[in-house]
């Protein structure tokens, strides 16, 4: 009778944690929708200029201004278009060739010093995928002037975080015996890395360069908008000059250099994986 | 495999290969193919005219630059009242937005995905091409033709960012629907349930984890994307950042760009914690 009562007293308690913790959850679920409201009200009911949008007819109005596409721009695309390709192709090799000495730093069991030199590996790899692209961009055309070459840059700083992160954290996943088997029979450290590390990682390696730079397609293609070439140049001489019709065609060039891209890393991804 | 070709008689000419890796026609495409990327990257180097001198003193000028022009940065315009109400704003346009983007593409990946969809005739191309469509244009490009469409403020903003977590999020989570384990759905489908039925009870516990994880990091990017929205004038605090770049007033701009990065880290920190822990529940 007393252990009934006892049992009973502890499945009471459990039901009243869970109670609570269903109620807990319940107010944090309202809070997040009352958070939600809020949010909708300052940023799209109080801060948009509704006039300005007036009715459903003159959005669908403002956005018949961008049809039909420019025809007459297409001969000028070209030109833009290799461009566009060709920065995000150098940015690419030029944040793989950057990104090797902060992989280095930034996995774990290869680091040359303490925590000290993994600390600043994984600082660079933050500070690289933190920075957005068009800051990166601001920063290389004041410093190199105007052109594809900050373009390039900005592509490359961007995509180092990426490729270097993925690629640390794969090293650090790497079966240790095969180095182990290289350092038995006197491999230096330089040795280990090329022939233990090198060859475990060169699939993964490749398959998120091959996918930064199809991402890096699509931010080349805006880092026109602030002052490096490429279709943001492009685009934005159409924006200036209000040819709406102007920004359509560009829109399709970016689209279907994507899509060009995409398929060329689908295949390139086939054949070497 | 190795290749030693000896003869038995000791003689004047013993041929000896030397051991290689690749073998003669997959070592020829090989390096046709290392040769073909380097004429490529001198031709665009070429064809770009790029400067290849200020290669080299490019990260010097960088330097001298930062320290001269940005250096002390103007930190007390970053804690000024109306810029951190814009950084309010700007978190708030990229949680709106992402969570417009991710409730979205639930729907667009589940028919995107191709074991579950409902139609893999119609529904499976139109679905992708939502996604790629939507990945396919930059947030920027996304702000600038909302912005025309409808005006300054935060909510071509908003819009734009949700364009871009569809586009982000719908991918990552129409992957996870395809990594599935399709006996469970069979269960469910045997005891005659329909589809919404099957997508609630046969796939959404498989992906609710691997969903929470790539919402949040999906609000961390779409955050990383809004604070420079602004620059092409979809609210937050990018609009800051257009208005000092183009009054040359470069110890704000440091200072700007500090916060972002500040923020940005913060957020960052955060998404990685809450994803941790979800992953350990």
């Amino acid at each position: 009778m007393n252990q009934d009562t006892l049992q009973k007293n502890q499945v009471d308690a459990i039901i009243l944690t869970r109670r609570k913790a269903k109620e807990i959850r319940y107010c944090f679920y309202t809070l997040l929708f009352l958070l939600v409201i809020w949010s909708i009200k300052i940023t799209i009911i109080d801060d948009t200029d509704w006039d300005r949008i007036g009715n459903i007819g003159s959005i669908f109005r403002s956005m018949a201004r961008f049809f039909p596409p420019d025809l007459s721009l297409i001969k000028y695309l070209f030109k833009p278009t290799v461009e566009t390709f060709m920065m995000a192709f150098l940015g690419t090799i030029i944040a793989v060739i950057l990104s090797l000495p902060v992989v280095w730093l930034g996995a774990r069991n290869i680091t040359p010093g303490s925590s000290m030199t993994y600390g600043i590996g994984r600082l660079i790899m933050t500070l690289s995928r933190s920075i957005h692209e068009v800051v990166w961009a601001l920063l290389f055309v004041s410093a190199v002037g105007l052109g594809a070459f900050p373009g390039i840059m900005a592509v490359a700083m961007r995509s180092i975080g990426f490729i270097s992160k993925v690629t640390a954290e794969a090293v650090e996943d790497i079966d240790p015996r095969p180095l182990e088997a290289i350092r038995a029979v006197g491999g230096s450290q330089f040795q280990v890395i090329l022939f233990g590390i090198v060859p475990q990682i060169l699939p993964v390696f490749i398959g998120n360069t091959i996918f930064q730079w199809d991402i890096n397609i699509r931010r080349s293609a805006i880092m026109g908008l602030v002052g490096a070439g490429g279709l943001g140049l492009m685009l934005q001489r159409q924006l200036l000059m209000y040819n709406y019709g102007g920004v359509t065609t560009v829109v399709i060039a970016v689209l279907v250099l994507i899509g060009l891209g995409e398929v060329f890393s689908y295949y390139i991804r086939k054949a070497i994986i | 495999m190795i290749v030693v070709k000896q003869d038995a008689m000791p003689s004047k000419t013993v041929s000896r290969k030397t051991w290689s890796r690749f073998k003669y026609p997959q070592s020829l495409i090989r390096f046709s193919i290392y040769l073909f990327i380097l004429v490529f990257i001198g031709y665009s180097i070429a064809y770009m005219n790029i400067p290849l001198d200020r290669f080299l003193t490019m990260f010097g000028r960088l330097g001298k630059m930062i320290a001269t022009r940005y250096y002390p940065p103007d930190i007390s315009y970053a804690l000024d009242k109306d810029y951190l109400r814009y950084v309010l704003e700007t978190i708030q346009m990229a949680y709106l937005g992402a969570l417009f983007g991710v409730l979205l593409s639930i729907p667009i990946s589940v028919c995107a995905s191709f074991n579950v969809t409902p139609n893999r005739k119609f529904v499976y191309p139109i679905g992708r091409f939502i996604i790629m469509f939507c990945r396919s244009i930059h947030e920027m490009i996304w702000a600038i033709l909302f912005v025309i469409i409808i005006g300054f403020g935060m909510l071509p903003g908003v819009l734009a960012l949700t364009m871009f977590c569809i586009g982000f999020a719908g991918k990552l989570f129409a992957e996870e629907v395809e990594a599935i384990k399709m006996g469970q759905i069979e269960a469910i489908r045997a005891t005659g349930a329909n589809f919404f039925q099957v997508i609630l009870y046969g796939v959404f516990p498989q992906v609710k984890v691997m969903w929470t994880g790539i919402a949040i990091y999906t609000w961390d990017s779409a955050f990383r994307a809004a604070t420079v929205l602004g620059y092409f004038g979809a609210g937050g605090m990018g609009w800051y950042l257009k208005q000092t770049i183009e009054q040359l007033d470069t110890l704000r701009v440091s200072a700007i760009l500090l916060s972002i990065i500040t923020l940005v880290i913060i957020s960052e920190i955060l998404s990685a914690w809450a994803r941790n822990k979800i992953a350990k529940k």
